[in-house]
């Protein structure tokens, strides 16, 4: 076993063993605090793999964005202190059942997936390589789904400001 | 000539030499971890006597002048006061997230300095993300201050908390809107090629007005996400005691006012890294005779010169001016900084398509 | 216009922020203009400000007279009951009666040093004197007399 197989098992362990103590634990706040690092060790499996730019944008898009989010609407609703009820019977059934399909799922596609081995160089992921084929219009370029999910950010945008405005009171 | 790389080279080939490359690897690490907390005390201690001596000058008093010759030992006595001091934990706090918060934000900060090139082949880690990795990394502190004030069973704290939170992932676009004014220019996302992209002259002169607009966002943006005065809504002792660490005490606490004058540093570093070239020598085009006289001067010099002439920027601006209160602090960003900003990145955007720059 | 307006705010905002810093740099770069008085050390030197209320003081000359009519005026302008004057009869030459002070008593533990006594007194009597070094280690001795033992009132003062 190299240095490079022990960082992995780490960070594996990281992100496995804090992902079980998000959804164990019975106190939201810590809840939260084990997503995030859960989050961290899957961008330290990408940097592992020398994938910066996903690690990065990994980080910046799950841990600034998506985190603090959970984290202010936890400050809003919730009190320091307070334990969560612990769930009931049917519900640990349904999501252990739910986690047993979900893992069955993926590990049947995983040995069924007959790999291809290549002979081509890998392309280098780096920014420019990545922007390139982002915003190609080539076949196996991205710009069709770029903007198609821009557009689906645009709706999710125009629908926040909708639900936001406050309607002026009728005056007559 | 004595150089920083040429230090760590010989080190480095020093201690192939003597052990296997896995150990050599390992020991470097160590010795890299030892160096990084040594210049975050050295950091701390003369960053806090440099505020405080700034702050009083400022304020037409004389600061400290009485622990050592000139008052130069005082954030030593300070330090030796925190570290016997007791550490508390309030009753009904989240102790293990109270305990950890201030190694969040100590983490966070310690992070930062990775992909920093504090002299010409003197880095950390080069990465060729550096812009980016440092904009993802930075927001990681947020998480730190989120914690301690929630852990912290204050209302003040989770006051300060939601204050500090609100400002940063909001202070954040503005200030990577900034950063990536330069990234266009140069056309390189690693720190260490932006530099090199400044051979003949800084982004802030070659950039003329797109990059002195970024400039000036930037460090209004920044000065805003190491929560300091002005924008210090946070702490706001006036208003919440001091905000998100007002349970912290003793070393706890020391760790949180070190992370947040190392964010200082680490923040003008960037920005002399982006604007001022970094460790790159001033530089005027094709001018070879100045050139080469400015070239004497190592680079470490450069690059410690120009991090603490922008350091001193940002403790001028804060000695200078009032805090914002809450409703100011939101509308300058996303009433003015931000379209401000994006109306730059157009404008940059232009200028380097068509070459303006010089 | 709202372009011009936002535009004319960006402006007016950098330039009030240069204003702002140019002050703050002038007193950087000037250190003459620094005020601190370091106090133990420059006990000898120490310059006061002009109008430094420290404690209330009645003036003599150099023949032990003062100025006070006894009229206690002052003590009604106190508001905090710091100054009460004992008051007594002299007969003057002529073999009339005539109010006199005997002692006028100033606790300066009570003073809030709000000057209103010395605005009150009529016949300019007393005033407030720059010291602060009071720290005494019993608070009797705060309690004093201001007008000096055998003392009398100045000619043509009524
Ligand atoms: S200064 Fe004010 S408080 Fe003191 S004796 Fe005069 S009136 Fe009273
Ligand atoms: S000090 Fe002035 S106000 Fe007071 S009793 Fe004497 S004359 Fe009257």
């Amino acid at each position: 076993m190299d240095g490079s197989t022990i960082i992995f098992y780490i960070l594996a362990a990281l992100t496995l063993g804090s992902g079980l103590l998000a959804v164990t634990t019975r106190q939201i706040f810590r809840s939260a605090i084990y997503l995030l690092f859960s989050l961290i060790g899957i961008a330290g499996l990408y940097f592992w793999m020398n994938y910066d730019f996903i690690a990065a944008v990994q980080i910046v898009v799950y841990v600034g964005g998506i985190v603090v989010l959970i984290i202010f609407s936890i400050f809003l609703t919730h009190q320091t202190g307070e334990k969560l009820p612990s769930p009931t019977l049917s519900r640990q059934l349904f999501a252990a059942l739910a986690v047993f399909c979900g893992a069955a799922l993926i590990l049947v596609q995983l040995y069924h997936f007959q790999y291809t081995g290549t002979t081509e160089t890998a392309l280098e992921p780096n920014v420019n390589n990545i922007g390139m084929q982002m915003l190609s219009t080539d076949v196996g370029g991205y710009a069709l789904p770029f903007e198609v999910v821009s557009i689906l950010l645009l709706a999710a945008l125009v629908g926040c400001i909708v639900i936001a405005l406050r309607t002026k009171p009728q005056t007559n | 000539m004595l150089s920083f790389s040429q230090i760590a080279s010989d080190v480095d080939q020093w201690l192939h030499k003597v052990c296997s490359p896995t150990w050599a690897l390992v020991f470097e690490m160590v010795i890299i971890g030892v160096s990084v907390i040594g210049l975050f005390a050295v950091l701390g201690l003369v960053l806090v006597l440099m505020e405080r001596r700034v702050a009083a000058w400022m304020q037409i008093r004389l600061g400290p002048n009485r622990v050592g010759p000139q008052g130069l030992l005082q954030s030593l006595a300070d330090t030796l006061k925190l570290l016997v001091k007791e550490g508390m934990t309030p009753g009904g706090s989240d102790k293990f997230l109270f305990n950890l918060a201030p190694f969040i934000a100590m983490i966070a900060a310690m992070l930062l300095m990775a992909p920093i090139a504090f002299a010409s082949n003197f880095q950390i880690w080069n990465i060729n993300i550096g812009v980016l990795y440092v904009s993802a990394v930075s927001s990681l502190s947020v998480i730190g201050i989120l914690m301690a004030g929630w852990a912290s069973n204050n209302k003040y704290s989770l006051m300060g908390a939601m204050r500090s939170g609100a400002q940063i992932v909001s202070y954040e676009l503005s200030a990577g809107l900034s950063i990536l004014t330069i990234v266009v220019l140069s056309g390189n996302l690693g720190l260490n090629d932006i530099v090199l992209s400044q051979k003949d002259g800084w982004w802030i002169f070659k950039g003329h007005i797109p990059a002195i607009i970024a400039f000036i966002i930037f460090m209004i943006a920044v000065t805003a996400e190491t929560n300091r005065a002005p924008f210090d809504l946070a702490e706001a002792e006036s208003e919440l005691t001091a905000g998100f660490h007002t349970e912290y005490s003793g070393m706890k606490f020391a760790l949180f006012f070190l992370a947040e004058y190392i964010n200082v540093f680490i923040v003008c570093a960037i920005g002399a890294t982006l604007f001022l070239g970094g460790w790159m020598p001033f530089h005027i085009g094709n001018l070879e005779g100045f050139n080469h006289v400015m070239d004497y001067i190592p680079s470490s010099i450069w690059f410690f010169g120009k991090t603490f002439f922008l350091i001193f920027l940002i403790m001028w601006f804060r000695w200078t001016f009032p805090r914002l209160r809450i409703d100011q602090l939101l509308n300058l960003e996303w009433k003015y900084l931000l379209p401000i900003s994006m109306f730059n990145i157009i404008l940059v955007t232009v200028v380097a398509i068509m070459k303006w720059y010089f | 216009m709202f372009i011009t307006n936002y535009i004319k705010n960006v402006f007016g905002a950098v330039k009030s922020l240069a204003v702002g810093m140019k002050r703050t740099g002038y007193y950087f770069t000037h250190h003459k203009e620094i005020i601190t008085e370091q106090y133990p050390d420059n006990r000898d030197t120490l310059v006061l400000a002009d109008r430094f209320k420290g404690e209330v003081v009645m003036p003599h000359n150099e023949n032990n007279e003062h100025r006070c009519t006894g009229c206690t005026a002052c003590e009604l302008a106190c508001p905090n009951g710091t100054i009460k004057v004992v008051t007594k009869f002299d007969i003057t030459p002529e073999g009339k009666k005539k109010k006199a002070v005997d002692k006028l008593v100033y606790h300066l533990e009570l003073c809030t040093m709000c000057n209103l006594c010395v605005v009150a007194c009529p016949s300019d009597a007393i005033k407030m004197a720059p010291t602060f070094e009071h720290s005494v280690f019993d608070r009797s001795q705060l309690t004093k007399v201001l007008n000096q033992p055998g003392s009398k009132i100045m000619d043509g003062v009524e």
